[in-house]
């Protein structure tokens, strides 16, 4: 046998600069130079960046430090450990659309799927034409995505990876003649297992806990793990630490936690920032803290074939549909597991039993959608609740999706299509995909669903219009940054992992260009 | 938290597994397991999501009995045909709190259903298998180039050099 080579991220420990609460015995004050609530996209990647350069950084990240062994394929205790309220956070609207974050070292990058795509040109200029961004183009940002892409190895598949399922939506594809591109991924040889959702199993997905994490800890930074921060301290207008409580096992409110900095960052993602900044008594003179809350509506279809598809087998999302981009569109085929497609199925009893019995030979494809509504962040009782009513447009462009998505499917050979939408028979051909155009169907038919949150303490120039200036510092607060995917202005209408990351190395270039003023 | 159910709320749930889940779940005998396991996804939801579906569930049986073809029983003592009608009735419920109530269940018991390692292995479901095998191949294949990229992870950056310490002040 082919000896195995020893790899730091197979040794499945926890390395010695993590205290977890295992070792916080008891009541905890520390100093640093800069404290970042959050472990994930964000806050790990501002924290190896300052860590590097010399300044002393303590994360704080409320989810536990599982390593790479921990992961395996089973759904629901995976959901449990790694996802935020199991996986079942709601956004009130019409439809509820349920959401989903992650709760670990590493944050969300430990369950997404590793699609990595840098924010649209488009995108980037509308930020500098609406929100009043400067240094926000491409010929700026290039330098700060290169650096990511670098760090987290943004790559193609090697070919072998590539499932049944995707090899069908790129048949699809090509036969209707749509552009339809490889995926970009933040990988080291992904070896195709399919379980990206539930943390990555063999290391080779470059999540924050294998890449920026340790990174951060290998240049002196510390991590608090297991602790939830309850607020920022503030001394008048300034930040100066954050105090929070070490988690129990079962959730139970554990021994007191202060971190004391120079600079405070909240990473905590765009559902739970704008949550700890109100906590902390941070009012935004905009009044836009915990508004501007897009999503990315998301809505998945299941299509059965005659042949078999074991869609388990292979990377999930190894080609994006581009065709409709221009429209906020992208298609990709994204395996899942029986369970949650249960879940998730308007079938029930026997119904559901023949429809499950060909789970083996079903692709499911999703959609991204660019939304045009906004929604927001409340903050009751401390915690936050996400409200979000989708646009009638938006719904539309959802029906629209689902259509163009048949289509491609059944040019695939699709023998039969379970659309989203309740109340809707499945289809079976071009007659009834193109019926759905004309067919009624409310918003509350529709099964949506979303993992990319966004915008809900935004940057822009304008303090009346905006919550954070540029680089994420909190307008009207000293030494308090956000650096996560709340400060996006807009949707992006593509996954937004890089965009978080290289904003976070552009606010680390900042911060460090301006280091007096943190002194 | 650890969450269990109480008796009536197991009561409820253990009903409704014939009505949701496909009927070989109930020829293997899985509906205990699946009740088990809902109630372990109810653990990890948000507390107030939990309370809503437990007060939920005792409505659902509850009210069952002002139903007139119920004759005063409760939805969990209803037989199969009347239990289908009364959840149907909610599921196409005048208010959205009913509708959401049955959707939510559903969800919860589908999910326990599909999650089961019989049922998984009814349809062939192999994840675990293929994970090792392609986990194995990927070390064998990529070592080399695999070992790099976990030293990169570590190596400095010579386009940034490291601030000396006397520069924080
Ligand atoms: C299932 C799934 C699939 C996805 N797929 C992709 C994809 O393929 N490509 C892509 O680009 N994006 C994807 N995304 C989205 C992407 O992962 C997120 O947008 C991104 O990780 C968000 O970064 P963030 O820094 O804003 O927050 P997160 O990465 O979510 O990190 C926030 C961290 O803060 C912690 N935290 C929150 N509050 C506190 C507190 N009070 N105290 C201490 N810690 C706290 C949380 O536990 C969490 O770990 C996916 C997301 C999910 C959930
Ligand atoms: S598909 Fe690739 S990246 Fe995803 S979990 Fe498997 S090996 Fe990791």
């Amino acid at each position: 046998m082919v000896a195995l080579p020893k790899s730091a991220v197979s040794q499945g420990r926890i390395p010695d600069r993590v205290s977890t609460r295992s070792t916080l015995h008891g009541d905890t004050v520390l100093d640093a130079d800069v404290v970042i609530v959050g472990s994930g996209a964000g806050g790990a990647t501002l924290a190896a960046e300052l860590a590097e350069a010399g300044l002393d950084v303590v994360m704080i990240e409320e989810g536990r430090y599982w390593t790479t062994r921990d992961f395996t394929a089973e759904a629901s205790a995976m959901t449990r450990q790694l996802y935020r309220d199991g996986g079942a956070s709601m956004a009130i609207g019409d439809p509820p659309v349920m959401f989903q974050e992650g709760r670990a070292v590493g944050g969300s990058t430990v369950i997404n799927g590793g699609m990595s795509w840098r924010t649209p040109e488009r995108i980037l200029e509308r930020w500098r034409r609406e929100a009043g961004l400067e240094h926000i183009e491409m010929p700026d940002m290039a330098a700060h995505f290169e650096r990511v892409e670098r760090r987290i190895n943004v790559r193609h598949q090697d070919p072998e990876t590539i499932g049944v399922d995707n090899a069908l939506l790129k048949r699809g594809a090509d036969a209707k003649g749509w552009k339809i591109i490889p995926n970009l991924r933040n990988q080291v040889h992904c070896a195709g297992s399919n379980n990206c959702a539930f943390g990555c199993p063999t290391g080779a997905k470059q999540s924050a806990l294998v890449s920026y994490v340790p990174r951060a800890l290998h240049y002196g930074a510390r991590l608090l793990s297991d602790v939830r921060v309850d607020k920022i301290l503030m001394h008048g207008k300034r930040a100066i630490g954050v105090q929070g409580h070490v988690v129990g096992e079962d959730g139970e409110r554990g021994h007191r936690v202060v971190v004391r900095g120079k600079l405070v960052v909240s990473a905590c993602g765009a559902i739970h920032t704008p949550a700890l900044l109100a906590r902390s008594g941070v009012r935004s003179p905009s009044g836009r803290l915990g508004k501007n809350l897009s999503l990315h509506p998301n809505v998945k279809l299941a299509a059965v074939f005659d042949e078999p598809v074991r869609g388990w087998e292979g990377v999930h999302q190894a080609y994006q549909v581009r065709e409709f981009e221009g429209e906020g569109l992208l298609f990709a085929a994204v395996n899942i597991p029986p369970g949650v497609i249960a879940m998730t199925a308007h079938e029930r009893g026997a119904e559901l039993g023949r429809m499950m019995a060909e789970y083996d030979r079903t692709v499911i494809a999703g959609m991204l959608c660019e939304d045009s509504n906004t929604g927001r962040v409340r903050t009751i009782n401390g915690r936050p609740q996400a409200f979000y009513q989708l646009a009638q447009l938006d719904a539309e462009k959802l029906i629209r999706g689902v259509a163009l998505l048949s289509e491609l499917l059944f040019a695939a050979g699709a023998r039969e299509i379970k659309t989203p939408f309740a109340g809707v028979p499945a289809l079976r051909g071009h007659d009834d995909t193109r019926a759905l155009y004309t067919r009624t169907i409310k918003r509350s038919q529709m099964e949506v669903v979303t993992v990319h949150m966004m915008g809900t303490a935004a940057m822009g120039s304008d303090r009346t219009r905006s919550v954070t200036d540029g680089h994420g510092f909190v307008h009207d607060a000293d030494r308090l940054m956000v650096c996560d995917a709340s400060l996006f202005p807009t949707p992006i209408g593509v996954n937004p992992m890089e965009t978080i990351m290289a904003l976070a190395t552009r606010s680390a270039a900042h911060v460090l260009d301006n280091l007096s003023r943190y002194q | 938290m650890t969450y269990q159910h109480s008796q009536p709320t197991r009561r409820v749930l253990e009903s409704l597994v014939p009505v949701i889940c496909p009927p070989e779940a109930m020829e293997l005998g899985l509906g205990a397991d699946i009740v088990d396991h809902v109630a372990l996804t109810m653990s990890s939801v948000p507390p107030l999501f939990r309370r809503g579906l437990v007060l939920g569930l005792a409505t659902y049986d509850l009210t069952a009995m002002a139903w007139p073809p119920a004759r005063g029983r409760r939805a969990h003592q209803l037989p199969p045909d009347l239990a289908e009608r009364w959840w149907e009735r909610w599921h196409h419920g005048l208010t959205p709190v009913q509708r959401e109530l049955a959707k939510a269940v559903a969800q919860l018991l589908k999910f326990g259903c599909y999650e089961h390692p019989v049922m998984l292995e009814r349809l062939g479901y192999t994840p675990a298998a293929w994970i090792d095998q392609v986990k194995r191949r990927r070390l064998q294949v990529y070592g080399d180039d695999i070992r790099k990229a976990e030293a990169a992870v570590l190596a400095p950056d010579p386009l940034r050099p490291p601030i000396r310490k006397k520069e924080l002040g």
